[in-house]
């Protein structure tokens, strides 16, 4: 055997690429394609058809597309049933809190391991990285970023432990152009120890935190208390489980027995947010009339799509509810067919988000 | 007969003066995008899939169909990404491992010793010599057993002589086997063969 076709037989396989995820790349391709000044409008997105056994690529982006369909989507309508369910933690907490910053959390079904602090603007913050392993190298990979230069190397005390802040530069893409990426100079500040055994904390600092005595400052105060999700959802289908959570406001879960089957909570950016009457013609595959429904004691809207797969002639078909908590922040829902229209309801009134 | 589907370098040269003309380039490439990206990172998978066609869209007045084809520019421009997640893939790939290190399929027979020198008896120790490759060995090594770019390809979309690439796959190829020591009735390297 060739040691290639050893690699293409027994190396690590790819997890499917979910319809979500697909959907969510296209998105994004789209709506870069439709250009920023066009960007804060509703969004205008296509339905991508799935077909068996066809392969063509649409002659416009606006036609529909047919793809091969990987695998069946799940179990049929009314399979589901909810149970309680909550987000994982991120295991530490910062005493006091860091005053004018906000945490978002990324992580999986394992619990969050970052939690990203900045201020408002963006422009000052740390993100906390924790895990089992010492991190290799500076800055998570920056060390062979474009224009790295090291400037100082700082020792500090982080109780029993002598540890090095390591101060550098780099190269920082602040505009993607067709000619590439428009950069500046960016300065940050790293810190890795092993806190606990077996628990290796980083420190980025950007900003007014890439300083070594601020991390220090920040390292200190770290304390042993997990932090609840700032999305939670409450309660999630029995059997399925956390694919994924970004930024602290996407939160994917998917079946664990079908991971094609999945579904998304997501708090849309202020700009995004579909006017009420007009979420049916801004999304994609609408296929039922948009129904007016009461979420939180608030108006939202629940529209019925074609999710775009077609496997032995069933055409799979999903929710989209766009609704808002109690104080007016919108959130979107996106559930598969397995669910009925109450469980879609049950399960966003249990929704939850505190940044 | 219809009009036969514009050539994806074509689609990218049109999509210079009419961007929506860059879209049906994802619906064609994006599952073997995926698929390369998912094999090294995972679950991350689906976030670099989108910044790589995000990328590739607004880079694509500066592609050259003559350098390079546009999969092996997709792929590429993947690799690069995932440059920023390298302790990811090492994780993923040493989990791998540990989890292969598992015991044993019970009850095999002793005389099918030969039938379990099969690939899947290989998933594990290959993982981690995956994990412990140079990122730069790793990235030409998967790129042409994954991305199934050749030799020339490879240099395009890393932007290094071939005679580099050469260096490092055999380097890639050289430790992937020790790692594999006795357990992997592995064919010499061909060259030849490697696509």
């Amino acid at each position: 055997m060739n040691d290639l076709t050893l690699l293409r037989e027994a190396g690590p396989e790819a997890p499917p690429l979910s319809l979500a995820a697909r959907s969510a790349a296209r998105a994004a391709l789209l709506d870069e394609i439709d250009g920023p000044g066009l960007r804060r409008r509703p969004r205008r997105r296509v339905v991508v058809r799935v077909g068996l056994a066809t392969v063509t690529a649409a002659a416009a982006w606006t036609a529909a597309v047919v793809v091969a369909a990987p695998h069946p989507v799940g179990p049929p309508p009314g399979s589901v049933r909810l149970v309680d369910f909550h987000v994982p933690t991120f295991p530490l907490s910062l005493d006091p809190a860091p005053e004018g910053l906000r945490p978002a959390f990324d992580g999986n079904g394992d619990g969050a391991s970052i939690a990203a602090y900045d201020d408002a603007s963006g422009q000052d913050g740390f993100t906390i990285y924790v895990g089992d392993d010492a991190p290799e190298g500076t800055g998570h990979g920056d060390d062979g970023a474009p224009g790295y230069q090291e400037l100082d190397v700082d020792g500090v005390s982080l109780g029993d432990d002598e540890v090095e802040v390591v101060t550098y530069e780099r190269d920082w893409c602040v505009e993607d152009t067709d000619q590439g990426c428009v950069t500046e100079r960016r300065r940050f500040a790293w810190l890795s120890w092993e806190r606990h055994d077996d628990q290796w904390v980083s420190l980025l600092g950007h900003g007014e935190y890439a300083d070594a005595e601020q991390l220090q400052e920040v390292a200190g105060s770290l304390v042993d208390r997990p932090q609840p999700a700032t999305l939670d959802v409450g309660l999630a289908p029995e059997g399925w489980s956390i694919r994924a959570y970004k930024m602290g406001r996407v939160l994917t879960l998917a079946n664990d027995a079908h991971e094609a089957q999945d579904l998304t909570v997501h708090i849309p950016l202020p700009e995004d947010v579909i006017p009420a009457g007009q979420v049916r013609e801004s999304i994609s595959g609408p296929i039922g009339p948009q129904l007016d429904v009461t979420v939180n004691g608030r108006p939202a809207q629940l529209v019925r799509v074609d999710i775009g797969y077609v496997v032995d002639g069933h055409r799979y078909e999903g929710w989209y509810l766009q609704a808002q908590f109690e104080d007016g922040t919108t959130f979107v829902l996106q559930a598969p067919e397995a669910f009925t229209k109450e469980q879609v309801l049950q399960m966003a009134e249990q929704v939850t988000y505190h940044p | 007969m219809p009009d036969a589907l514009p050539g994806d370098a074509e689609l990218i040269a049109r999509s210079v003066d009419d961007p929506a003309e860059f879209a049906p380039l994802f619906d064609r490439h994006a599952s073997a995008v995926h698929r390369y990206l998912g094999r090294r990172v995972g679950e991350l998978a689906d976030d670099l899939l989108s910044e790589t066609f995000l990328i590739a869209f607004r880079r694509r007045a500066a592609y050259r169909p003559e350098h390079v084809e546009v999969r092996p520019w997709l792929l590429g421009i993947a690799t690069n990404l995932v440059h920023g997640h390298r302790r990811t893939e090492q994780r993923r790939y040493r989990a791998l491992a540990r989890a292969a290190a598992e015991p044993d399929r019970p009850g095999d027979d002793p005389g099918d010793a030969a039938d379990r020198l099969d690939a899947a008896a290989l998933r594990g120790p290959l993982a981690a010599a995956l994990a412990g490759l140079k990122p730069r060995d790793r990235d030409a090594l998967l790129l042409l057993a994954w991305g199934q770019l050749g030799y020339e390809e490879i240099a395009a979309v890393l932007d290094v002589p071939v005679g580099t690439v050469r260096s490092r796959l055999h380097r890639a190829r050289r430790l992937t086997r020790a790692a594999l020591g006795d357990i992997s009735p592995l064919d010499p390297i061909s060259e030849e063969e490697d696509r």
